[in-house]
């Protein structure tokens, strides 16, 4: 007994609980960031899989018999005793029952897009190969079956290959859309603007010029307008014939029902059959849908549709982000290490910058909405943007203001570890540079700087890692549900700082807590999440790939 | 081969480059020496002469009351236990101790008969007049040419063909020029810590400097790359006044021609390093370099 005690008390000597203790710490957190990864990646991608459509026979307690067709969304057991409290017809001899949440689409005519089914209640279950998924610009997916194809209103002939001609008319109907979605966004948007800012320069121009010179000027700008005008009615005829062009053709479908429904092809985005797809197909499906999913804007109401406005003004906020906090954190940090007399002052400077780090980032926010919006923005507004008053140009929420508030959140980071970079310098290189005659502005900027860049990075990678995953802030100042342009395009002066952006994480909420079909864009907000997880890691291998670059070249003289 | 280049002006660009900053000294010294009380006539054989110098960190006294003439184109050698304040001495004679926060000096130390504690001092012009090489080889992490320009390029001179040629003439002076020639543009941290120690020598060189002060060069060599560095100071004593801190007894020996003891913050003992290894008048200078303490 007393042997044991002392290879136990010998044991925690050694200090082998301890590692113990380390190494499961470790995979603790190992395992929960890869469980959640995997969770994350599951639920999100599989979304784009094509499942298989199925028909059910369902005969319910009442013995109203209906078929359903839909994919199975999931499957869970359920109390029967619950059940016949909520109303529900269960056979007496069994407690509990699994039912099963389909997937039936067709929202415009069923009022909803899911279903319970009491797995004794369906009486048959098929996969037939007729079964047709629409995806549609409304309403959600349609499934059924393919009844007949009209064009200008004339059925068509479809006993050769109906499918053959399904896809190639919605593969005609693709590139019309293409056509449209370039005529809306980009040159009729293009035409609204110009002509926003030609109302803007005569607004400018009637409170500035004089009297004499303002016809001649109006006449130019009235000139320049009805050009305008112009193009803008061109565009618009054009639009107008593609619309009728893309409605040429429009779909009769058999819904599971029985019922017969037209759906016009100006509303058709895609048509597959998934239980007649071989895998090959489904795969080039997939990831057709995965590619439509990171390319496309969301539809309705962002429960459908892509995510490409989110994704892009991440990215544009993050890289703005880095261009204003690096300068400004790199200058504060050479300061208070190299120039700024050490002492309390200095101290208190750097006890305050690491609280900031731990100050909530809605602090942020409403700090950026009060000093940057309303102050600065509102002071630009009356200097420069007096004209379009009382309409808001910078003093409202907006790319600009994003950015700047979040570079403030993240100084802190990057001062720190640009502070950590800078003592890390053996004073023996300053000393070797400040005795060749170089001053000490010459020793920083040529000796300094440049050794200190991997402490640069990594702050930037960090500040990077925290702005890019922040939301609530970015309520406040500048981020919403629904982007009306790209924050970058064709119009002077190209980067729009002004406007409004999509964010990936306030996308997951908005789409996973604030839409109207909670269920159907749940697999949008895990897939979302992914990105945004993907985007984070991608922007950090990236910053931290440059940094171990940069730390190989100096490595030699920090083992010193 | 390197004899052949120390002996030719090395580049006509640095040349320039000096005369007017001598020209520029020339129109701003006037003015003080009228009021300075003129020293004897300096005398010529003296490049620096320490007067009465005494420097404090916060309260500490790390030297006290030092009066040196260390003379032209000769070894000098500091000696001396740790702590005795040669390093601190040498730190003195290019302003190096400026960046010490709460270092106070008091005394005189002349460059060539001029104060370099003079308020109208530029001290980046002091540092290149003397040039500094320290304990472990510190060179940037840049390749072996531009280590080597540096002290140039901080100058404004960046025409490529005086750097070549001032470069060339540096590391050849340094006797380093045959080892890399072929890969100048190699960082200098690929070197060998004796190659670095002699690509500092040439960094420091490549600026004219008049002074070179060598603290402790070999303490982090080899014994071959320290016997390098030896005769490389052999060499460059024909055309420079060089100051080497040691606290190797054989090294001072071997390459210094006078040689100052050091105890405490105060040069117990200054001569002829023959002089003072067979013959020391002090008995703290006896009892150390009979080895009985230090």
């Amino acid at each position: 007994m007393r042997a044991s005690l002392s290879d136990i008390r010998a044991w925690f000597g050694k200090g082998t609980p301890w590692i113990w203790l380390q190494a499961s710490a470790v995979s603790f957190s190992l395992v929960l960031l890869g469980g959640l990864l995997v969770l994350i990646a599951v639920r999100g991608l599989s979304h784009f899989w094509p499942a298989p459509l199925e028909e059910w026979v369902v005969r319910d307690g009442q013995g109203t018999q209906t078929v359903l067709v839909g994919q199975v969304h999931r499957s869970e057991w359920v109390d029967a005793g619950r059940l016949r409290e909520a109303g529900v017809v269960v056979p007496a001899d069994i407690d509990r029952v699994r039912r099963h949440l389909l997937k039936t689409g067709n929202r415009d005519l069923t009022g909803r897009d899911f279903t319970w089914v009491l797995d004794p209640d369906i009486q048959a279950r098929t996969r037939p190969d007729s079964l047709l998924v629409l995806e549609r610009s409304q309403w959600g997916v349609f499934f059924g079956r393919l009844a007949g194809i009209r064009e200008d209103g004339v059925l068509q002939d479809l006993s050769g290959h109906p499918w053959a001609s399904l896809t190639q008319r919605v593969r005609r109907a693709a590139s019309l859309r293409e056509r449209i979605a370039t005529l809306e966004n980009k040159d009729l948007a293009s035409v609204n603007y110009r002509v926003n800012r030609l109302e803007r320069d005569r607004q400018a121009l009637i409170d500035a010029a004089a009297p004499d010179q303002l016809a001649d000027a109006l006449i130019d700008l009235e000139a320049e307008r009805i050009t305008l005008q112009a193009e803008f009615d061109g565009y618009a005829a054009e639009l107008e014939s593609l619309y009728v062009e893309i409605n040429r053709d429009s779909l009769l479908m058999t819904t599971p029902g029985g019922e017969e429904v037209e759906a016009p092809m100006g509303v058709v985005l895609d048509a597959w059959r998934p239980n007649h797809m071989a895998t090959a197909e489904k795969l080039g499906h997939y990831l057709g849908k995965l590619w439509s999913f990171l390319s496309d804007a969301p539809r309705e109401a962002n429960t459908e549709g892509g995510i490409f406005p989110a994704l892009f003004g991440t990215v544009l906020m993050v890289v703005l982000m880095s261009l204003f906090v690096t300068p400004l954190g790199v200058i504060a940090a050479v300061y208070l290490r190299e120039y700024a007399t050490q002492g309390w002052l200095t101290q208190l400077i750097r006890i305050s910058v690491n609280n900031l780090a731990g100050v909530p980032s809605i602090v942020y926010g409403v700090f950026g909405l009060g000093f940057f919006i309303y102050f600065i923005g509102g002071g630009i507004d009356r200097l420069l943007f007096s004209e379009s008053l009382p309409t808001p140009t910078f003093g409202t929420g907006g790319l600009f203001w994003a950015s700047l508030t979040l570079a403030l959140l993240t100084l802190p980071v990057v001062i720190v570890s640009t502070e950590e970079g800078l003592s890390r310098i053996p004073r023996s290189v300053r000393e070797g540079s400040l005795a060749l005659g170089a001053t000490r502005w010459e020793t920083l900027w040529r000796t300094i700087l440049p050794m200190a860049t991997p402490g640069i990075m990594t702050g930037v990678i960090l500040a990077v890692a925290r702005a890019a995953g922040e939301v609530a802030p970015l309520m406040l100042v500048g981020v919403v549900k629904l982007a009306p342009a790209l924050p970058l395009d064709g119009d002077f002066p190209f980067l729009h700082l002004e406007r409004k952006f999509m964010h990936l994480g306030f996308h997951i909420y908005d789409v996973g807590f604030q839409s109207p079909n909670v269920e159907a864009s749940r697999p949008l907000v895990y897939a979302t999440a992914l990105l945004l997880v993907a985007i984070t890691l991608v922007l950090n291998l990236t910053a931290v790939a440059i940094r171990n670059r940069l730390r190989e070249r100096y490595r030699s003289l920090e083992a010193q | 081969m390197s004899e052949a280049h120390l002996n030719q002006s090395p580049d006509p660009a640095a040349t320039d480059d000096a005369a007017v900053d001598e020209h520029g000294e020339v129109a701003t010294s006037p003015v003080p020496d009228m009021d300075v009380p003129q020293p004897a006539a300096p005398d010529p054989a003296c490049q620096l002469r320490v007067r009465d110098l005494n420097l404090w960190y916060g309260d500490q006294q790390a030297l006290k009351h030092v009066d040196l003439a260390i003379e032209r184109n000769r070894v000098t050698s500091f000696i001396g236990p740790s702590g005795c304040g040669k390093t601190t001495l040498l730190r003195c004679f290019n302003r190096l101790n400026d960046l010490v926060p709460d270092c106070q000096v008091a005394g005189d130390i002349e460059l060539e008969g001029e104060s370099i504690f003079r308020e109208d001092i530029d001290i980046t012009q002091l540092r290149r007049d003397v040039g500094m090489v320290f304990q472990r080889p510190n060179p940037f992490p840049k390749s072996i040419y531009e280590n080597v320009a540096y002290g140039l390029r901080v100058q404004g001179i960046n025409k490529r063909r005086h750097l070549d040629d001032a470069v060339e003439w540096a590391l050849k002076a340094a006797a380093l020029w045959d080892e890399v020639k072929e890969r100048l543009d190699d960082s200098g941290l690929s070197l060998s810590g004796g190659q670095q120690q002699r690509l500092v020598i040439a960094r420091a060189i490549a600026v004219q400097p008049r002074v070179i002060l060598l603290d402790e060069p070999c303490s982090a060599l080899d014994p071959i790359s320290t016997l390098k560095v030896e005769e490389l100071i052999q060499q460059l004593r024909e055309h420079y006044t060089i100051v080497v801190v040691t606290h190797n007894m054989q090294q001072a020996a071997r390459v210094s021609d006078k040689t100052a003891f050091m105890y405490l913050g105060e040069v117990i003992e200054y001569g002829d390093t023959d002089e003072l290894f067979t013959n020391p008048q002090a008995k703290a200078t006896e009892d150390y370099i009979t080895g009985r303490y230090g």
